[in-house]
């Protein structure tokens, strides 16, 4: 058996059921691996060593006793920290609920932990999802396994790092305007955002109500395909889930008569060296069967602006639970009521939280509502149409991830440039789409890139297949050389 | 202040009443919904605002305040939508409610009810579900908070400002909640606050039909606190535009919401309007929109129970009582039932109806009880009357048992009538004729009288010889002796 | 334009009237570096004047296969006790919530 880390979820999974190795094996394994490294990658908030190692133990009894084992037996599972597990602190990378324990386990997670998932440890994450770079942590940032100077992305960016650095093989994280995707590409593996509706978001702490999607961070298309089995499930505490059964996720290698549907005019401004390895990409999916044909979506030119109104205008709201009565830190100088509101928040929240919950509010409010929050959806039905009709030529689109490899820490001050990393995974969210980011090779200083392949609503599976092909076509991904080892520093 | 020429002036009030309905969980929330509990023993996830938590609508629910809608025969939005109302406050688990602005579930319908004796018809301008905040607590250092309340279901129902008085407003709140309490759509509990009203109050010169200024006030839940609150702020702006003619009416009545002070007897500012919260409304993302189909509606509107006001009808017009002693049985249905459910033995709905909401009534207020909260069963009050009506006890024998019964709940009053010698009345025709022959003998001119063709005065002889008896003689028995003795 | 006339408008009290609607407190430096950030991001989000929609209708929810009822049946679960609610609340009192007092209408 090869070491556990470099094997994939499947791998580690069917050795696991043939004996080659125990739970408990594996979970100690990948804590050596979390105490190594975890530090200096920043990846996890909170390592969930004595609860994984009892639930290891139950799995090996589970094992020796013969009873029926999950699909993703052994797996260590990391979970974005915006997601419940019950008992366990869910802090959304703030300070404001730093004590908080959740109260019970998001869908998700019951659907990881039911296929007998190892769940490793809470990650990382730009407070409260806003971010798109791990630096708005209140706790400290993430940094990117490829290069610690740089970022890996957000606001999932623990969940990214941990899966790159093989510190787990497969992480959960949430993607509202790219949070999934973004980190994926700039670390350098497998992150896919389902159709909206098809994860439950029972147990995910709200950011945009309406965009926000559970998906699943992994090394390779097949094991991301094996967590979308296990977490695409209807919820019934969960009224925008969709009402489907599971499905089973087909892969194939040929994209035969598959029509890919490229936005040439869209994509007009890519630095070279994005443009060149999308290019790339693009003749590999020709290669392997697939004819391209161009398609009009010129409108998603404003799909930023129109993300940063609505998730902004959602979370507005979908934030101001957090007022230090119920739970959370409540300032200690507060004396009136006024000041439990005023000052927590104040405490609480860092600087880009305040940002988007002022002007979330500013876009809502009287007077203001018609121009900017109504316009918006307006637009958003337009970005919808679009994309419908661009569907009526391909059955999929393909797309850039990022604008670039992975940026240095602190390099972007502009909140304008910042908000725009996300300016080709936006799109998705604002149409609800099923859409993959899946490894397409490396920049000039050897960051990695990723492809985006974008499906029509509900097509998911078409998605993680196409992107399938891609990837065994390709095989960029790979084990950032630093993280090759067991746990030596 | 009575001074004031009111007659000139016409009262312009609107009702938003908030109902809680009786569903066994909340609107979004799967907590138990239910009154009177330890504080935060019947919370969920939902209704504490825990994040990570999301609505899920109580289906029972819809179908009550659909079945309101139809109750009144309004339309019911085949596609409603909820929204996010924001406003902070400790009673609010996520500092906003999630209720029904744009699109809400009925719109229009009518109100029939009976003020002071005339009918007279109410429009509703519509209505829709919210969910309920929580409770706070007030004390001198601190405030708690219970939650048990929150995400309870709220019906809001709102008039069209078309009530003109006082009593015709607390008619239509008390019509209201007759229907709901029919339909068992709420309990209509006023103390426990399932049924709280809130008035907006103008008046404005009789004739003139432009809206003036108004005044909100808020969370009144006694129809007699909504009486006097009324009166009270309608009679302060009727004054204030007469004592001020020249000034305009927005700077004599600034809008602002006023609670009403019970003890003062007083409406009390809360807050004016400068300081109005901006709710920035928007559609709850959370949320399905609700499509209720034809056939839907239509089973809804099939299921109906018996309305108030047709049951109203049919005290009228079927069984003979007055408006009045209709609308007071109505108003509670456990009252009409249990007036039904004797009726169904007794069969003579004038002196049954008089017996429940008259005598009984009476010697029940004192005590803060109603029949049924004592436990008399309505088979009892029915014999009661069944033994006046078949002469077997005089009405004031009647009397006094009633008070036994109230006494004793529970006691059959045939048991009681038996068990008292004193209740059976004299039938012994031995001993009363001699009392007979003596009232004849002292009232010659009523035996001329009642020779004559005057039967008022053969009910006054009768009358005399109940007196010698102290009420105890067979009114059967005295009637015969006397048509034989005055032949 | 209307988006240009409102950003043009977006300023110092502008932001302190949402401080309060937000009922987030800030100091000189914070305001100083969001009202910064705001004028620029409304500043990018005018661009949205561009796009004629009127006879569009808004997007309110993102799947149309939604546009189905989503209920559950009326029936009472008790699934968060009163002692795991209230651990996690910064102060209570008597099976309450505490908070400072709050001010009745005067």
């Amino acid at each position: 058996m090869k070491e556990m880390h470099r094997l994939s979820a499947v791998e580690l999974r069917d050795a696991f059921l043939k004996g080659e190795t125990t739970a408990l094996a594996i979970a100690n394994h990948y804590l050596k691996r979390i105490e190594a490294y975890g530090s200096s990658l920043g990846a996890f908030l909170k390592v969930l060593g004595p609860r994984v190692l009892l639930q290891a133990e139950a799995l090996d009894k589970k094992r020796a006793q013969g009873k029926p084992l999950g699909k993703l037996a052994g797996v260590p599972v990391a979970i974005k920290d915006n997601m419940h597990i019950a008992g366990e602190t869910t802090t959304c990378g703030s300070k404001f609920l730093e004590n908080y324990k959740a109260p019970f386990d998001a869908t998700a997670v019951r659907c990881l932990e039911s296929e007998d998932a190892l769940l490793i440890g809470k990650t990382n994450l730009d407070e409260f999802a806003m971010g798109s770079s791990n630096e708005n942590s209140a706790y400290f940032p993430a940094h990117n396994p490829w290069n610690l100077k740089r970022v890996p992305g957000g606001s999932s960016g623990g969940s990214a790092a941990a899966v790159a650095a093989r510190l787990a093989l497969l992480a959960t994280g949430s993607d509202t305007g790219g949070s999934i995707r973004q980190p994926a590409s700039l670390c350098g593996v497998v992150g896919f955002k389902p159709t909206y509706g098809r994860v439950s978001r029972y147990g995910l702490v709200a950011f945009g109500s309406s965009l926000d999607q559970i998906g699943p961070f992994a090394t390779t298309v097949a094991d991301a395909a094996l967590a979308m089995e296990t977490m695409g499930r209807p919820c019934p505490h969960d009224s925008t889930c969709l009402d489907l059964p599971k499905e089973h996720y087909k892969l194939t290698r040929d994209l035969t008569d598959v029509k890919i549907g490229i936005p040439n005019r869209f994509l007009e401004n890519l630095k070279p060296e994005v443009q060149k390895n999308f290019l790339d990409a693009v003749d590999i999916l020709r290669a392997l069967g697939a004819r391209t044909v161009e398609v009009d979506l010129d409108v998603l030119k404003y799909s930023i602006a129109v993300y940063y109104i609505l998730a902004t205008a959602e979370a507005s709201t979908n934030l101001a639970r957090f007022d230090g009565v119920r739970y959370g830190v409540r300032s200690p100088s507060a004396k009136t009521l006024d000041q439990v509101y005023d000052l927590s928040r104040k405490d609480g929240f860092g600087r880009e939280v305040k940002k988007r919950i002022m002007l979330g509010t500013y876009v809502l409010s009287a007077g203001f509502q018609d121009a900017y929050y109504k316009k918006a959806q307006k637009i958003r039905t337009l970005i919808l149409e679009a994309f419908e009709k661009a569907y009526e030529t391909c059955d999929a689109v393909v797309m850039p991830v990022a604008t670039s490899g992975a940026f240095e820490a602190g390099a972007i001050h502009d909140p304008v440039e910042m908000y725009l990393q996300d300016i080709f995974t936006v799109p998705a969210n604002l149409a609800g789409l099923p859409a993959i980011s899946v490894p397409s090779g490396y920049d000039g200083e050897g960051m990695p890139l990723g492809i985006q392949i974008i499906g029509p609503q509900m097509c998911d599976v078409s998605v993680m297949s196409y992107a399938y092909a891609y990837e065994q076509a390709t095989k960029w991904g790979r084990i950032p050389p630093a993280f090759l080892d067991g746990g030596a520093s | 202040m009575k001074d004031l020429p009111y007659e000139l002036w016409e009262p312009v009030i609107g009702l938003e009443i908030h109902a809680q309905l009786n569903t066994r969980s909340k609107l979004f929330s799967p907590a138990p919904n239910h009154f009177g509990d330890e504080p935060n023993t019947n919370i969920s996830f939902v209704c504490t605002g825990q994040p990570g938590a999301l609505p899920v609508i109580n289906k029972e629910a819809v179908r009550k305040a659909v079945q309101f809608g139809v109750a009144i025969g309004a339309s019911i939005s085949r596609f409603s939508t909820f929204d996010r109302k924001s406003y902070f406050y400790p009673d609010s688990p996520r500092n906003f409610q999630i209720t029904q602005f744009e699109n809400p579930l009925i719109r229009g319908g009518t109100v029939a009810a009976d003020v002071e004796g005339q009918s007279k018809t109410f429009r509703v301008n519509r209505a829709h579900i919210e969910d309920d905040a929580g409770m706070l607590k007030h004390f001198t250092n601190f405030a708690g908070v219970d939650y048990n309340r929150a995400g309870a279901p709220l019906i809001e129902i709102v008039s069209e400002p078309c009530i003109h008085s006082p009593k015709e407003a607390s008619s239509y709140a008390a019509a209201i909640r007759a229907i709901l309490l029919y339909l068992d759509a709420c309990d209509g509990n006023m103390e426990e606050g399932s049924l709280r009203m809130d008035a907006n109050i103008s008046v404005r010169p009789k004739g003139e039909t432009a809206l003036r200024p108004r005044v909100e006030i808020k969370n009144m839940n006694s129809f007699s606190f909504l009486e006097m609150a009324i009166e009270a702020e309608v009679s302060r702006q009727i004054a204030l535009y007469i004592t001020h003619p020249h000034r305009s009416p927005i700077e004599l009545i600034p809008p602002g919401t006023y609670r009403w002070d019970a003890e003062a007897k007083q409406t009390v500012l809360m807050r004016a309007k400068e300081s109005a919260d901006d709710y920035r409304y928007f559609p709850e993302p959370d949320l399905a929109p609700l499509i209720l189909s034809e056939e839907y509606i239509d089973s809804i509107r099939d299921a109906l129970p018996e309305l108030p006001h047709n049951r109203f009808k049919r005290y009228v017009s079927d069984l003979g009582l007055t408006e009045y002693a209709a609308s007071v049985l109505i108003n509670e249905k456990a009252l009409s039932d249990y007036f039904e459910a004797a009726n169904a033995i007794a069969n003579n709905p004038r002196l049954l109806c008089n017996w429940i909401t008259v005598e009984f009534t009476g010697r029940l207020k004192d005590k803060g009880q109603t029949l049924l909260s004592l436990g008399i069963p309505p088979e009892h009050v029915a014999k009661l009357v069944q033994m006046i009506d078949q002469g077997k006890i005089t009405g004031r024998i009647a009397k006094d048992v009633a008070d036994e019964m109230v006494a004793a709940p529970g006691t059959d009053p045939e048991t009681i009538v038996k068990n008292n010698p004193d209740y059976q009345p004299l039938e012994d025709t031995g001993s009363i004729e001699p009392l007979v022959d003596q009232v004849l003998a002292e009232n010659p001119q009523s035996v001329a009288d009642f020779k004559a063709g005057r039967d008022k005065a053969f009910a006054f002889l009768v009358g005399q010889v109940m007196k010698l008896t102290r009420g105890k003689a067979s009114p059967q028995v005295v009637n015969d002796l006397l048509k034989r003795k005055i032949r | 334009m209307m988006c240009k006339y409102f950003m043009a408008h977006f300023d110092k009290d502008t932001l302190l009237h949402l401080k309060k609607l937000c009922r987030i407190d800030l100091d000189a430096e914070e305001e100083e570096d969001i009202l910064k950030s705001l004028k620029r991001v409304l500043e990018y989000v005018d661009q949205l004047d561009e796009v004629k929609a009127e006879k569009t209708r808004p997007c309110n929810h993102v799947m149309n296969g939604m546009a189905r009822n989503r209920w559950r049946e009326d029936v009472p679960e008790e699934l968060l006790s009163r002692e795991l609610f209230l651990g996690n609340a910064p102060d209570q009192i008597a099976g309450m919530v505490r908070v400072p007092p709050v001010l009745k209408p005067q």
